[in-house]
């Protein structure tokens, strides 16, 4: 056997284990993957390890996001695969060593509860569920880290209610693909021809192709500062079950910005929240929506997708950061989307005017104002949104 | 495959990129030369102006193939990708034939293949030996159904006209398909395409492409083009914009220069002509007041 030759001995079995860690890694690394990294192996050869490296990246990651991963556990590994093993054993989450009871939702608790507890309690009024964070102060409001509680029997049925009765008047566009259809400014060339050929070449009449309606992306922006919490957390939960049709992107800020687009994507509504818990570090630490915005540009502008994405900002305008980054942002954000929609809490109150530094930025660059203080008059919201977004 | 065979080894395949103007990291090289070998598309992806579509164009003169280009935009459908029948025609023979020819054989006859209208990806299918190189450009602007299709396109390289029956390719195309990353792709494209993240590239080969593509360029100016551009895109200017400019646009500045008689860098030519390296009125109001900075002999201690 010559030595460093790919088709045999421990070549294989090497790059065979190699793919297997990236797999654990969390690179996506199939097997007819690994078989293609040994064909390319052979085909590059062993002389040089650079190209060794090249040949196995090319064909294994196939994301910029891994890059780093691989070429950290490819030092690693070719030098010494026992140390990555254990290495990577380290990074395994370990399991306990008796599992845990299964918490129970709190939707489960509460209707459990329900059942037990004697006919004469009054059970509340569910239509009425409120949530005014300012009105009704609570013990967890001290909290620092993210506290969106599961969602109580009575509002899961009001999330629930909404989001299959308000329909969400998210705008459809005429887009640029194309279906056969009764009437469309174009002629369905293919098809008349296809007819008028069965009928001796007599063009008897012209079928037309129709513009295909399109959803426009969302972008979701939850402030997640103190006093927004409740609101946050149940409109996330709607949004949660009202765009589900719709391509969207949600993200969290308070002091800097939270990805909540893998959260969103579990399709329970408290998985979503509790997902979301984990992940937001800078909750109830005040906003600087501007830095948040310059986050969100820096590292996720593919997002806003060819000026089509409507931006829908929820925040009460209270902003601690520095009110020129916030405008230059805006702008920025603005003239990259189709519209922005500021939601705000705020507008409850009669008289409320955007006074505050942030508050009067976002009024002047925002399309419209709406109010969200009360979930349940969702539809005035719908018609609202409808009418702004009409263009 | 006559032309690729003469590549034995990455050198080789590197010197005749060279040859064309394409100066390349290894690790580039590396990936185009597994994806000849292994008959793989390969797909690149990388900021805007980092020479995506210049290797195909550079490839493509190496290999001696015609280089077939589908530009994608959004709404894109088969029929501007693929084929079309020329209805003008078809309509044109159907009224000659109308009063001699049952209808039956006007239909067989108006779908021959001299009434298909190939678009590229029929092209490169048709291309006689040694076959076409297949540029797929911007492939993230195309929207997922037509991803889906052209995943079962590169899988086969073949199609099935209705009409027709199925075309297989004559000679596997050498595909290389690019994105801006202004989406995320298809998992299943991936996996169907050898990857390779394109950055910007460091000093000496920028150092090389300026020469070679502005020969009229002095020595000493092409040098400071690309220390200048070289520091825009790292660290800490980099944050002051919003795009930092490509290497196209390097090249481009530097012919600019030369077309001014330009010997030296100093920072009024700069303004002058910095709408040339950032098209955006933000970034090029950034600029102004690092210029000073930027046009230092000795890099910035870190």
């Amino acid at each position: 056997m010559l030595l460093g030759d790919a088709r045999s001995g421990k070549l294989s079995d090497n790059i065979t284990g190699f793919g297997r860690m990236l797999r654990r890694a969390g690179l996506q690394v199939d097997a007819s993957r690994i078989s293609l990294a040994i064909e390319s192996a052979q085909c590059v050869g062993l002389s040089r390890k650079d190209d060794f490296a090249a040949a196995l990246q090319s064909v294994l990651v196939s994301r910029q996001q891994d890059l780093e991963v691989f070429q950290q556990l490819f030092a690693a590994y070719f030098k010494d695969p026992e140390l990555t093993k254990q290495l990577l054993m380290q990074m395994l989450p370990k399991a306990p060593a008796k599992a845990p009871a299964v918490p129970r939702k709190a939707r489960v608790q509460e209707a459990l509860a329900a059942v037990s507890k004697s006919k004469e309690n009054k059970t509340p009024k569910e239509d009425e569920v409120k949530f005014d964070a300012a009105m009704s102060a609570s013990q967890r409001q001290s909290l620092q880290h993210a506290d969106f509680q599961s969602l109580s029997a009575s509002e899961f049925k009001l999330v629930e209610h909404l989001a299959r009765n308000t329909a969400l008047p998210l705008p459809r566009i005429q887009g640029r693909r194309t279906r056969s259809g009764a009437r469309g400014q174009r002629i369905d060339w293919p098809r008349t021809l296809r007819m008028a050929s069965r009928h001796g070449g007599e063009v008897l009449n012209l079928l037309r192709l129709q513009r295909r309606p399109q959803a426009l992306p969302l972008l979701i922006l939850v402030d997640i500062s103190g006093s927004m919490e409740r609101y946050a957390r149940l409109l996330l939960a709607f949004l949660h079950q009202a765009t589900r049709q719709t391509p969207r992107r949600v993200y969290a800020f308070g002091t800097g910005l939270t990805d909540l687009n893998a959260a969103f994507k579990l399709r329970d509504s408290d998985l979503m929240l509790q997902a979301a818990n984990q992940q937001i570090a800078d909750f109830a630490g005040g906003t600087r929506l501007g830095y948040s915005l310059a986050q969100l540009r820096q590292s996720h502008s593919r997002d806003l997708i060819g000026r089509r994405t409507v931006v829908l900002l929820i925040s009460d305008g209270l902003d601690t950061g520095d009110a020129q980054e916030l405008e230059s942002e805006l702008i920025w954000l603005k003239r990259h989307s189709r519209s922005l929609l500021w939601l705000n809490p705020l507008l409850r109150f009669e008289g409320y005017a955007p006074l505050a530094t942030g508050a009067s930025v976002l009024h002047r660059h925002a399309k419209g104002m709406l109010a969200i203080h009360n979930l349940s008059r969702l539809e005035d919201l719908a018609q609202a949104m409808a009418k702004l977004l009409k263009t | 495959m006559t032309a690729t065979d003469s590549f034995n080894s990455i050198n080789d395949l590197a010197q005749a990129l060279e040859g064309v103007g394409y100066f390349a990291e290894r690790r580039l090289i590396t990936a185009v030369f597994l994806s000849l070998r292994l008959e793989r598309p390969l797909l690149l992806e990388g900021e805007p102006g980092v020479g995506k579509t210049e290797l195909a164009k550079a490839l493509a003169k190496v290999l001696g193939r015609p280089l077939i280009r589908l530009q994608c935009y959004d709404g894109m459908e088969q029929r501007e990708a693929l084929y079309e029948w020329n209805h003008a025609a078809q309509l044109l023979h159907m009224r000659a034939a109308q009063h001699n020819a049952s209808a039956h054989d006007v239909e067989r006859e108006v779908y021959q293949e001299r009434y298909l209208v190939r678009r590229p990806l029929l092209q490169a299918l048709q291309t006689p030996a040694p076959g076409a190189l297949l540029l797929i450009d911007e492939v993230d602007r195309a929207d997922e159904p037509f991803e889906a299709f052209l995943l079962e396109y590169l899988g086969e390289y073949q199609v099935s006209i209705p009409e027709l029956g199925t075309l297989k390719a004559q000679a596997t195309p050498v595909t290389i398909l690019t994105s801006n990353r202004t989406r995320e792709l298809n998992d299943a494209v991936k996996r169907r395409c050898l990857y390779q993240w394109m950055d910007y590239p460091d000093r000496e080969r920028e150092l090389a492409v300026v020469r070679s593509q502005v020969p009229g360029a002095s020595a000493h100016l092409t040098e400071q083009v690309a220390q200048f551009v070289g520091r825009l895109r790292s660290q800490p200017f980099v944050n002051a914009f919003q795009r930092a400019p490509g290497i196209a646009e390097s090249v481009e500045w530097a012919k600019a220069l030369v077309a001014l008689d330009t010997l030296t860098l100093d920072s009024e030519v700069v303004q002058d002509t910095v709408g040339i390296l950032f098209k955006q009125r933000e970034d090029v109001a950034a600029l102004g007041p690092l210029i000073d900075e930027l046009l230092l002999p000795q890099a910035p201690q870190i």
